[in-house]
């Protein structure tokens, strides 16, 4: 029996902010939720299951916050299921989702993600002190930036690359009014003069810390065809995982990565994903992560990722836009970013992106990755129903 | 068998919380001795109160005043109180369905004994001496005679002066961390300065720190390997940001360190040079203290720099 198709038929977020004091938990997920459902034009009664995504409970303290948000989120007397795969997890939050539809076991699922960033300190929170170790790590910037200067050994970068991929970035966010970050007066040279937080990496190519969550409708084939908005439909979707670390690791490229696009375009019958994609949404939490996955992803050969960003092909009117919404870079909720990432790709072929909208959009990637470039989730969606 | 390491692990942290319209009102209510509850679509009144409805899931916004007494619904005694628990002496947990409510809150029943509690008795709020806007502000029920009263609850506004919308919520967890035997092998190795990794037997590679097992192959590492004590720096970054459980002054040079003869690197802090002259490449060694668990950091050993082939598939 073949898979039932899924669409994307409601699409809702946040205004994303530092800190969203006027609200619970609660009433921000619920905020999201809400214009999801407008926008699939179904009241709760339609919603047949929620799956519900966020990052480490230490992020707000709140133990299976699941439980605690089933009234906002219309789960009484439903299925409600909670998804944690890091910071990847909005991305895979939407791939459970998708799969129960696909598997009818569901017509109609609401899938959520969120973080309330103000609420605990993410720099805490991952940089726990472990008995018998050496506290030396300084958050994920640490974490991450050693990965980085390698890249740049590796592929022979011009050192200037990720503030290109900074600045183009938080100019698109300019377009997006949900984006965290409008940034009116940036320059390059303000990135590039920018304090240096983590060597390689600069304060203006790091992620904002982000109270926001992201919603979507996902519907089997009935549900698209009573949708009053053009639906995004899933044409592929995958998640691997590996060990964070282990001898052979590659942090630059990581194989799960690698694998999971191959499953996605295979999936979504993609052999030439810089010419056949016309919109990508990736997960670039550090401005430099964007070359980095242009070669994991396969957009580029391997070493040759920096220079379709410098040709400026990435930028909103280039031929392969790479974050139109102003991405991680400008809006980090971090248990909701995969879900934007996801969500945003689906609003471009939707023809629903607003001033951020790639011209003629047919098919688009959303991207995530979480942990130590463990865990990987993407999808691809298109205008058309999957053949 | 040698010794396994246990310590403790104290993780806390003050979690803030924004309130929203609902919660806000009914903190704020206790605060000013006024209990709120909030009407649902099929007319129950729920307390406390919740922002969406149980049943229908839309908005609740109905604030309605309940009593401060009411009645014992369900109870289980608390012989022996712990922190932060709203007694210090033993109590009863009990839910109380004030009266006007159809729900029960959960909160501590101040009673002599068990014997002295008793499913659909009486009982009243006792309030705390100074009230904030928290839960706490009701510093427990108590025993109390009155019958129920049977009138309805009073529409409220919710509105009060100066109303609470956040609150902190400290939270702490105590656990026992322990290492386990891998670890527990390599930090007694490290006490006579020496650095030892595990070979897995199946794909040869030497794990520094060991786990025990080989994350690719999933066996068992069974072969103990001493390491080092020089390596090459793999590649680094330069930290000039505190976080904040990490007591070293910035900038420091956080390395990545393939010790020779270890198949993945170990990370560490670069010392005895200035920090913008660390490089990929550079050949270190370890620098002791007196009583330091670790090498404190690593120097340069003054060794050419070692080959890019030589360490990039330890990247």
């Amino acid at each position: 029996m073949t898979k039932e198709p899924v669409a994307v038929v409601g699409i809702g977020q946040t205004a994303h902010v530092a800190a969203r004091r006027d609200v619970s938990l609660a009433g921000l997920v619920r905020e999201a939720a809400q214009r999801a459902l407008d926008d699939a034009g179904l009241a709760w009664a339609d919603i047949d299951a929620v799956v519900l995504g966020k990052a480490p409970d230490f992020f707000e303290g709140v133990m299976m916050p699941e439980l605690y948000l089933a009234d906002a989120l219309g789960a009484v007397g439903k299925p409600m299921l909670r998804v944690h795969t890091a910071g990847s997890v909005g991305g895979s939050t939407a791939l459970v989702a998708a799969n129960l539809v696909a598997a009818r076991v569901h017509r109609t699922v609401l899938t959520l993600a969120f973080e309330k960033q103000s609420e605990s300190n993410a720099m805490w929170g991952l940089s726990l002190p472990i008995p018998f170790q050496q506290p030396l790590l300084a958050g994920a910037g640490g974490f991450f930036a050693p990965h980085i200067r390698a890249y740049m050994r590796r592929s022979g970068a011009p050192g200037t690359i990720g503030s290109l991929v900074a600045y183009k970035d938080r100019r698109n966010a300019l377009k997006n009014p949900y984006a965290h970050l409008h940034e009116q007066d940036l320059t390059l040279e303000k990135v590039q003069s920018s304090p240096m937080l983590w060597d390689p990496i600069r304060y203006s190519e790091t992620c904002p810390s982000s109270d926001g969550a992201c919603a979507m409708i996902l519907a089997d084939r009935a549900g698209a065809a009573r949708s009053p908005h053009p639906p995004a439909w899933v044409h592929g979707g995958a998640m691997r995982s590996e060990p964070t670390l282990f001898a052979g690791k590659d942090f630059v490229s990581p194989q799960a990565g690698k694998d999971c696009a191959a499953d996605v375009y295979r999936q979504a019958g993609i052999t030439d994903p810089r010419r056949e994609i016309d919109a990508v949404e990736m997960y670039v939490p550090f401005s430099w992560y964007e070359p980095m996955w242009l070669e994991n992803l396969g957009f580029a050969a391997e070493g040759e990722g920096w220079k379709l960003t410098e040709s400026g092909a990435t930028e909103l009117d280039g031929d392969l836009p790479v974050n139109p919404s102003g991405g991680v870079l400008s809006t980090n909720p971090i248990g909701a970013s995969g879900m934007l990432r996801f969500a945003e790709a689906a609003l471009q072929v939707r023809g629903r992106a607003g001033a951020h909208q790639v011209d003629g959009a047919r098919r688009a990637l959303g991207h995530a990755y979480g942990g130590g470039a463990q865990f990987f989730s993407m999808w691809l969606v298109g205008a058309e129903p999957p053949v | 068998m040698s010794e396994v390491l246990t310590a403790p692990l104290v993780v806390e942290f003050p979690f803030t919380r924004s309130l929203g319209p609902v919660q806000s009102a009914f903190l704020t209510g206790l605060r000013e001795g006024t209990v709120l509850g909030v009407r649902a679509g099929d007319g129950r009144i729920v307390v406390p109160p919740t922002e969406y409805d149980p049943v229908t899931a839309e908005e609740t916004r109905e604030l309605v005043e309940v009593a401060p007494a009411g009645t014992v619904t369900t109870w289980a005694w608390n012989p022996a109180p712990r922190r932060g628990q709203p007694l210090a002496t033993p109590f009863a947990w009990v839910l109380v369905r004030l009266d006007g409510a159809d729900t029960a809150l959960l909160h501590a029943l101040d009673a002599p004994g068990p014997d002295a509690v008793r499913t659909g008795m009486r009982v009243r709020i006792r309030w705390a001496a100074e009230r904030t806007g928290a839960i706490t502000d009701i510093a427990c029920f108590e025993p109390h005679d009155q019958p129920p009263d049977e009138g309805q609850p009073a529409a409220h506004d919710g509105h009060f002066a100066a109303p609470v919308t956040g609150i902190t919520t400290p939270a702490r967890l105590d656990y026992t961390y322990a290492p386990g035997r891998a670890q527990s092998r390599y930090l007694q190795a490290l006490g006579g300065r020496k650095t030892i990794g595990e070979r897995c037997p199946s794909c040869r590679k030497v794990y520094v720190p060991p786990r025990g097992a080989c994350p690719t192959c999933g066996v068992a590492t069974d072969t103990q390997v001493e390491v080092g004590p020089r390596g090459t720096v793999t590649t680094f970054c330069i930290v000039n940001i505190k976080a904040r459980n990490v007591d070293i002054e910035v900038p420091y040079v956080y390395a990545h360190i393939a010790l020779d003869g270890a198949d993945l690197a170990l990370h560490a802090r670069i010392g005895g040079i200035p920090y913008d002259q660390v490089r990929m490449g550079l050949r270190v060694e370890p620098v002791w203290t007196e009583d330091g668990r670790y090498p404190d950091h690593y120097r340069p050993t003054g060794e050419p720099d070692a080959d890019y082939d030589s360490y990039k598939e330890l990247i």
